[in-house]
């Protein structure tokens, strides 16, 4: 008896003494185990989910208190950096309670309490020259997070340098048993020609968007610089790559450019598979889980507007491919563009949508683009959901240049934007006179009925250029569209009034080995550097990369106003009295039901721009909300998309600023607005702390610098 | 107090007064004020086409990614913000490739050339450099007297 006793006493104490550490180390939050959900209130990827939805289902915030929202917080980038940045565009992440992402020009990581903004810890590290000069700076998207379930969480990164970072998501500290003390170096592995390894540091590769983290495995696409005027046919190439999140081990690698004996390799006709390169992937990808099936999303090969290097459909420039999760092995493709030549990059998160389409149930995949065609396959078999055509399009004239004689037509659902510019329906058409100047103005350009008019080399004697809609910046732009996965209506904003006539012209003597690229022989040269390029936090230090440069123009001697470079944007050049050549919208929010492949609803996006109601009102003309045109994320929640104007207005009927405006999912209609002091320029995100729910966004632009903005209710709401 | 003391007080509160209404007017400038000089807009243009136009344009037209610096658009975007916000914006973040690398007394000579080719008239004093006393000149797009 006595003997059980003097056992059982100690057993006790011991068990005692496990439960209770046991209920410490859960309680601590450092040995606690968490996996966050959109259902919990989370915001746990750059796309909400692994879907790409931009959906949680909240509506502690919904119509009826849209208007009471206040700024609960905000956090300025500034001095994450050496000076301050005008383009913030990161979507943070929200992980029970905790935001984490990136900012400032230097794209320093930072986690910040969800409540009240305040800084739990900030982390950067000098890369030096490789950073400074690389081609995808500032802040980029975000970041991605990783977490064991048990208390081991990670934040998962890309630096402007190109290197992958995985940090403790509870200190900020650098994992050392990750990669090398930490990180990946991205740009090994990284090649161009047949094979030759970039250069660690002068290479051209880089990274906006955040890494895929599915399961162990972290994804990884790449960037570079922008390719109007490129300074050789013969970049990096592209590519995919899958990691091991312990050991920064490679696990795969997809070439988007095949090589020789590789599927699709005789797509680039006399080796030029060989002199060629771009072809990345540089927005987001998704994933199916349960299937292990990864989407990626591929860009134009080098040179967007001149294929004449690389003959052949291109395989697989703009190309949606989808590959197992686990091998990277390619296991169906659709190219939406054969042998790009416009730009029309495949430039955001493919959507996995399940819907149900005459009674079928179909996992399907969703891809928003810059056409505004929300092409739909079966995600298991890359079968259209609905026929694409093949429709014959207007062949290219310029020398060495040979495009594809048809080009792929979805037939549902029906673009959601413009496409292209119908003449003379699309016109400007709030007088006639203006119908009849913008008519005026279009002879001078070549015209086509439908979409994909090659680019023409522009002369002022003859045509100059050829008149397209959306790329660039689409359409759909990077940030991407989102959906309801319990309605099956995907929500997608879109720029609905970017026209430009697209130009060849041959570089400046000793630039590019290009024969032809972007812009006018007739006009001074213009290297186009891109949206941020050169901002990055040592850029005045950088040494450039060996280019000979044409000198500057001598100064402007009565050249005419027309600035026409080629490429997409704000269709400078193509105006009538200083509007838009095109009628409004400028900018539309539609909604498009998946189960029947129709549009539901169809908005202006934001409100008109001050220089429109300016010009409307002195001419003494009426006008509704003509919306504006740009690209931008929003957010969908239970009851309401949301999401922020790109432009700030001073109309009177709020302080000068842009609104952050709530819409009916059902029905479009705007049913609250709250003031901005500055533009949307990263997507937002809502997310719950503390049982309360917050939206959080991120503005910049003109005068007012990177800023996350946080949103709620009231108190007493 | 006797006469020569008051004689000084009032000197004093007349002074004191002129000064305030001086920097009252100051504070209460906007760019249709003549508020830099043909000369800076000149040596401004020189500048400008060196270091600005390959992205802006050479008539300020803009380019694929870089706004137009004069026109409608422009002016709605800087309408009721201060030379000093526009300043700032352009010191510390152009050119784009090599951001911060131009003095302000540079910058002071391209944004007097902005100035000119939005038609704003140009006067007999210089645009300053420091920023908080260009803070005090506002940006309106419309002239005042169309108001």
């Amino acid at each position: 008896m006595r003997r059980k006793t003097s056992n059982v006493l100690p057993l006790t104490a011991l068990f005692v003494l496990l439960g209770m550490t046991w209920i410490a180390i859960s309680v601590s939050g450092q040995g606690a185990g968490y996996v966050p959900s959109t259902a919990k209130g989370d915001w746990p990827y750059y796309t909400a989910d692994l879907k790409g939805s931009k959906y949680v289902p909240l509506d502690q915030i919904n119509a009826s208190n849209f208007n009471k929202l206040e700024v609960a917080w905000r956090f300025k980038t500034d001095n994450l950096g050496p000076r301050p940045e005008y383009k913030l565009e990161g979507t943070p992440l929200a992980i029970n309670g905790t935001l984490y992402t990136t900012g400032g020009t230097r794209r320093s990581i930072i986690s910040l309490d969800g409540k009240t903004g305040e800084v739990n810890w900030t982390y950067s590290f000098r890369e030096g020259n490789r950073a400074a000069i690389a081609p995808r700076q500032l802040s980029g998207r975000g970041v991605a997070y990783w977490t064991d379930g048990r208390g081991d969480d990670r934040v998962v990164f890309v630096s402007t340098g190109y290197r992958l970072v995985e940090l403790n998501a509870h200190t900020g500290a650098v994992i050392t048993t990750f990669g090398e003390h930490g990180m990946v170096d991205l740009k090994v592995g990284m090649v161009k020609g047949a094979g030759e390894q970039i250069d660690l540091e002068t290479g051209e590769a880089g990274l906006h968007s955040t890494p895929l983290v599915v399961k162990d495995v972290v994804i990884v696409g790449s960037s570079f610089k922008e390719g109007m005027t490129p300074v050789t046919h013969n970049n990096t190439k592209g590519m995919v790559r899958a990691y091991d999140v312990h050991t920064g081990k490679q696990l795969w690698a997809f070439n988007t450019i095949p090589r020789p004996g590789q599927f699709g390799n005789d797509t680039w006709e006399n080796g030029s598979w060989a002199q060629n390169g771009n072809t990345g992937v540089w927005t987001q990808m998704t994933v199916d889980e349960d299937l292990g099936l990864v989407y990626l999303p591929v860009e134009d090969p080098t040179s967007d507007y001149y294929g004449g290097h690389r003959p052949g459909n291109n395989l697989f420039g703009d190309s949606l491919v989808c590959v197992d999760l686990k091998t990277g092995q390619r296991k169906w493709h659709y190219q939406i563009v054969h042998h790009p030549i416009w730009d029309f990059d495949l430039s955001s998160a493919p959507l996995l949508v399940d819907i149900n389409v005459n009674g079928k149930a179909i996992k399907a995949v969703a891809l928003p683009t810059k056409q505004a065609w929300l092409y739909t396959f079966d995600r298991v078999t890359g079968q259209p959901v609905w026929p694409i055509e093949e429709k014959p399009v207007q062949q290219s004239d310029v020398p060495g240049e040979k495009t594809s004689p048809t080009q792929p037509f979805p037939t549902k659902p029906p673009n959601y934007a413009r496409n292209f510019l119908k003449v003379p329906d699309d016109l400007i058409d709030f007088t006639p006179e203006m119908r009849a100047q913008a008519k005026d103005l279009l002879s001078r350009y070549r015209v086509t009925d439908r979409p994909f008019n090659p680019p023409l080399v522009g002369d002022e004697k003859g045509l100059l250029g050829a008149i397209n809609v959306g790329n660039a910046g689409g359409g759909t732009n990077w940030p991407g569209a989102g959906f309801d996965p319990e309605t099956h209506i995907v929500y997608a904003q879109a720029a609905n009034s970017s026209a430009a006539g697209l130009s060849l012209r041959k570089p400046p003597a000793g630039f590019s080995d290009l024969n032809y690229f972007s812009g006018r022989n007739d006009q001074p040269f213009r290297e186009a550097l891109g949206p941020g390029f050169g901002t990055a936090a040592d850029s005045p230090l950088a040494k450039t990369v060996g280019r000979p440069q044409e000198p500057p123009p001598a100064p402007a001697a009565g050249r005419g106003g027309r600035g026409a470079a080629a490429g997409g944007g704000g269709g400078f050049g193509l105006n009538v009295d200083g509007l838009p050549i095109m009628k409004p919208p400028y900018g539309v929010i539609s909604a498009i039901d998946l189960d029947k492949g129709d549009l539901k609803w169809q908005v202006p996006y934001g409100e008109t721009p001050d220089n429109v109601r300016r010009i409307l009102t002195e001419k003494g003309i009426k006008f509704g909300n003509l919306g504006q045109n740009g690209s931008v994320g929003l957010l969908v929640t239970k009851t309401l998309v949301i999401l922020g104007d790109n432009q700030v207005t001073n109309p009177g009927t709020h302080p000068r600023g842009a609104m952050l405006r709530a819409y009916d999912k059902q029905t479009g209609k705007e049913v609250g607005a709250v003031w901005m002091p500055a533009p949307q320029s990263g997507s937002p995100m809502s997310y719950l702390a503390g049982g309360k729910q917050y939206i959080v966004i991120a503005v910049s632009g003109g005068a007012y610098s990177g800023e996350y903005l946080a949103f709620s209710l009231p108190e007493n709401e | 107090m006797n006469f020569k003391n008051s004689a000084l007080a009032i000197i004093g509160l007349v002074a004191l007064g002129a000064l305030y209404s001086n920097l009252h007017a100051q504070s209460s400038r906007s760019v249709w004020d003549g508020v830099y000089t043909q000369d800076q807009a000149k040596q401004g243009q020189a500048l400008y086409n060196e270091s600005c136009s390959s992205c802006h344009g050479d008539t300020l037209m803009g380019g694929e990614s870089a706004p137009a610096l004069a026109g409608g658009e422009f002016l709605s975007n800087w309408n009721g913000l201060t030379l000093g916000d526009l300043f700032e914006r352009i010191r510390t973040t152009m050119p784009q490739n090599r951001p911060g690398s131009l003095s302000r007394e540079k910058n002071t000579l391209i944004l007097s050339y902005l100035l000119s080719v939005s038609q704003f008239p140009a006067g007999k004093t210089d645009l300053p450099q420091q920023k908080e006393v260009l803070d005090q000149i506002k940006i309106d797009a419309q002239k005042p007297d169309k108001k």
